[in-house]
C-alpha cells in the first residue's frame, strides 16, 4: 500500500528541492534533503492532524477560558521550530551518523551490534511488534529522564521554561529550552543506540506517539475512564503533573505516552481534577515572554542554580 | 451422445486452464526490488506483475548482486551492517554475513574479489567472496557510491559523490592508483570500450575518463543530474538515468550519441534489463517501479515499498 506522506515528500523533493540544489550546484545534499522533506511532511501532519482534533477538543470542553491568549503563540512557534523546520533533520543526521559510527565499528571488531531483532531474530519480518517493543523501551527510558530533569536543581532551571505555561495548550508539548532538548536527545539517542533504533521505518507510528504527547497537554476536559487512563497518558492524567502545586522534584506523572511507569514506581495520582498549571518558582519571562525570553530565563535560572552550588561548595 | 460431447468440452476446458496455469507458472520469472526506507525486498512475478511477499531485512538496504556461481544473490543492508545472501530462484534467506556499512557491492570479472563501499563510513572493503574475509579497507573521502571493474579484473573504480572524484584501486598490488576530479557529484561508474564512464548528478553530462590517467577526455550531455548508467545485454546501448530532470537516455554504446530519452518521473534510479527489451526501472520517491516499453515509449508501473533502490530479474525462477 502506498504510504501518502512518503509519496508527499518525493513529490516535494523532486519538484521543489532538486531543482532548487541543482541550480545551486548542491546536488551532493540530494540524499539528505530527501530525509528534510519526509521529516517535513510528517512534521507538517502531525501538526495538522494535531490541530484538527485538539482544537474542536479545546472548544467543545475547554477547561479554561482566557482573554488574552498571546502566551499561547510562542508555543506555536516551538511546535513548528521543533517538528517542522530543521531541528528533527538535525538530530536525525546526527544520530544517524552516531549509529553508523558505533555500528560499524562494533561490527568491524567481530560483534554484534544491538538490535532487538538480533536478541529475538522470530521479530524479523513482525514490524509492528517490534516497534511497540522499542516504544515500550524509550517511553520507559524517557520516564526516568523526565523525572530525573525534576530532581536536578540545575536541569529543573531548564525544564521549568515547559513548566512556566500558564495557559497549558496542546501546542505546549515542544514548549522546551533548547538545553533541555538537547539533553533529551543525547538521553535518548544513547538508548537509541544502545537497543538499535531503526530511525526511519515507523514514521507513522512516530506521528500516532507524538500525537498523544500533544493530546495529553490539551486544555480540554478530557479523561479515558477509569481503565484507559491506565493504558494511556489522558489530558487529565498529564495535567496534574504540570499543576502549579506539582512543580520541580514534588511533582507526579511523569509518564509521556504509557502511565504504568508511573504506577510502577509510585509515582501516579489519578486523584487530581483538571489543576490550574504554571511554575510559581519561576519568573515571568518563562511564562509570558517571547521565545528568546524565555530561552534567557531558562540560562539566568541554571547560572544562578551554578552559582549557589559554587558558593555552597 | 449430449452427456459425452458435455464430457468433452469440460475436459478439452480442464486440458486449457491446467495448460494455461501451468505456462503461466512456468514463464514467470522474478524481480526483486530493494525498498530501502521500508527495510524490505519486494518479490515480483515478472509476468502477473503482482507482489508475492516482500523478505524482511534489519535496516535499510541498498543494492544487490548476484555472485558469481549463480548460487547466491547478496543484498547490502547499510545500517543493518549486514549483507544477505538469498536463493536467486526463490527468495529464501541462506544466511546473514555482519559486513560494515554495505552500501554498494561488486564482484571483480574473475570472481576474485568482492570489492564493497561504504558509503556513510566512508571506506572501500575488499574482501574474499568465499571467505568473507577482509583483505584490505581503503578510505575513501567522501561518500563512495557506486563502482566499476576493468574488465581484466585489475582495477575498480569508485565514485567519491562528496568530492567530485573518482578513484582507481589496484586490486594486484592493493594500492590506489589515482584520485581524479571527474566532475560534480559522480555516481554511476560503467567500463566501456576502454574507458570508464561516470555518471556526474550535479550537472547534466557523462564523464569520459581514461582508465590509466583519470582525466576526463570527453563528456556527454544526457540530462539534468546524470545519475547511474548500465549497459544493455546486446551491449548496444547505455541507459542513462537523469535524476533532476526525470529521464532515461538512450545512448548509442558505439558512437556514444544520444538516440532517445524517455521522461520516468519520480526520481529514476537502477535499471534491470527483461528477456524482452522492456526496462524495471526503479523510481525513488514514487514507491513504484516502471516498466519501460522502448519501441513505444510508454511505461507500466508496480507498487513496491519506500524508496526503491536496488533491482535485480531472474526470468528463469518459478517462484517460491
Amino acid at each position: 500500500m502506498d504510504d501518502p506522506f512518503d509519496l508527499i515528500a518525493g513529490w516535494l523533493h523532486e519538484t521543489l528541492l532538486i531543482p532548487l540544489l541543482y541550480a545551486l550546484g548542491l546536488m551532493r545534499w540530494e540524499e539528505i534533503a530527501h530525509g528534510w522533506a519526509l521529516f517535513a511532511v510528517y512534521g507538517a501532519v502531525q501538526v495538522v492532524a494535531t490541530l484538527a482534533i485538539c482544537m474542536p477538543l479545546e472548544r467543545w470542553r475547554p477547561i479554561e477560558r482566557w482573554n488574552d491568549k498571546s502566551a499561547i503563540g510562542v508555543d506555536v512557534f516551538y511546535t513548528v521550530l521543533s517538528r517542522v523546520g530543521v531541528l528533527p533533520l538535525v538530530t536525525f543526521v546526527l544520530f544517524y551518523q552516531a549509529q553508523v559510527a558505533l555500528n560499524g565499528w562494533i561490527t568491524d571488531h567481530g560483534w554484534i551490534p544491538p538490535m532487538l531483532e538480533r536478541v529475538v531474530p522470530a521479530l524479523l519480518g513482525h514490524s509492528l511488534l517490534t516497534f511497540a517493543i522499542y516504544a515500550v523501551i524509550l517511553d520507559c527510558a524517557d520516564y526516568w529522564r523526565h523525572r530525573v530533569s525534576h530532581q536536578l536543581r540545575w536541569w529543573w532551571a531548564l525544564h521549568s521554561v515547559h513548566h512556566a505555561q500558564r495557559q497549558m495548550t496542546f501546542w505546549s508539548d515542544d514548549r522546551n529550552h533548547l538545553l533541555d532538548d538537547l539533553i533529551a536527545f543525547v538521553w535518548f539517542g544513547v538508548i537509541a543506540l544502545a537497543i538499535g533504533v531503526p530511525p526511519m521505518q515507523f514514521p507513522v507510528l512516530v506521528l500516532v506517539l507524538r500525537f498523544i504527547e500533544s493530546l495529553s497537554h490539551a486544555n480540554a476536559r478530557v479523561s479515558f475512564g477509569v481503565v484507559g487512563e491506565r493504558l494511556l497518558v489522558s489530558p487529565r492524567f498529564h495535567r496534574a503533573h504540570h499543576g502549579v502545586l506539582a512543580y520541580g522534584p514534588r511533582s507526579c506523572n511523569f509518564g509521556a505516552v504509557l502511565p504504568w511507569w508511573d504506577m510502577l514506581f509510585r509515582t501516579a495520582d489519578f486523584s487530581r481534577e483538571y489543576v490550574a498549571t504554571g511554575d510559581p518558582s519561576g519568573d515571568e519571562a518563562a511564562a509570558t515572554g517571547s521565545w528568546l525570553a524565555q530561552q534567557r530565563s531558562g540560562l539566568r535560572r541554571l547560572w544562578s542554580v551554578l552559582a549557589l552550588g559554587r558558593r555552597a561548595a | 451422445m449430449r452427456f459425452r460431447i458435455g464430457i468433452v468440452v469440460i475436459l478439452m476446458l480442464t486440458l486449457t486452464l491446467l495448460r494455461h496455469g501451468v505456462s503461466s507458472a512456468l514463464a514467470g520469472g522474478l524481480a526483486f526490488v530493494v525498498n530501502s526506507n521500508s527495510a524490505s525486498i519486494s518479490v515480483i512475478d515478472m509476468s502477473t506483475r503482482k507482489e508475492l511477499r516482500r523478505i524482511p531485512t534489519l535496516r535499510e538496504p541498498h543494492h544487490l548482486m548476484l555472485s558469481p556461481d549463480g548460487k547466491s544473490l547478496l543484498v547490502g543492508d547499510t545500517a543493518g551492517n549486514q549483507i544477505m545472501f538469498l536463493d536467486p530462484a526463490t527468495g529464501d534467506v541462506q544466511r546473514r554475513v555482519a559486513v560494515a556499512d554495505p552500501y554498494q557491492l561488486g564482484f571483480s570479472p574473475d570472481g576474485k574479489f568482492l570489492v564493497v563501499n561504504g558509503l556513510a563510513r566512508n571506506q572501500i572493503d575488499v574482501y574474499e567472496p568465499a571467505t568473507m574475509t577482509l583483505i584490505k579497507r581503503f578510505p575513501a573521502a567522501s561518500t563512495p557510491s557506486h563502482l566499476a571493474f576493468s574488465p581484466d579484473s585489475r582495477t575498480v573504480f569508485v565514485s567519491l559523490q562528496g568530492s567530485d572524484k573518482l578513484t582507481a584501486i589496484d586490486l594486484t598490488s592493493m594500492n590506489p592508483s589515482w584520485t581524479e576530479p571527474v566532475g560534480p557529484t559522480p555516481a554511476g561508474v560503467l567500463w566501456l570500450h576502454g574507458k570508464v564512464l561516470v555518471a556526474d548528478m550535479g550537472d547534466d553530462y557523462v564523464a569520459v575518463v581514461d582508465p590509466a590517467s583519470g582525466h576526463v577526455v570527453d563528456k556527454l550531455v544526457t540530462g539534468k543530474g546524470a545519475h547511474n548508467l548500465f549497459l544493455s545485454p546486446d551491449n548496444r546501448i547505455v541507459w542513462v538515468n537523469n535524476r533532476a530532470g526525470g529521464t532515461t537516455t538512450a545512448v548509442d554504446a558505439e558512437t556514444m550519441k544520444v538516440l532517445r530519452s524517455y521522461s520516468i518521473p519520480g526520481g529514476p534510479d537502477d535499471i534491470a534489463f527483461a528477456p524482452n527489451g522492456d526496462l524495471w526501472i526503479t523510481r525513488r520517491f514514487a514507491e513504484k517501479v516502471a516498466i519501460l516499453h522502448p519501441e513505444t515509449g510508454d511505461f507500466e508501473t508496480i507498487d513496491v515499498g519506500r524508496s526503491p533502490h536496488g533491482i535485480w530479474l531472474n526470468p528463469a525462477a518459478r517462484g517460491p
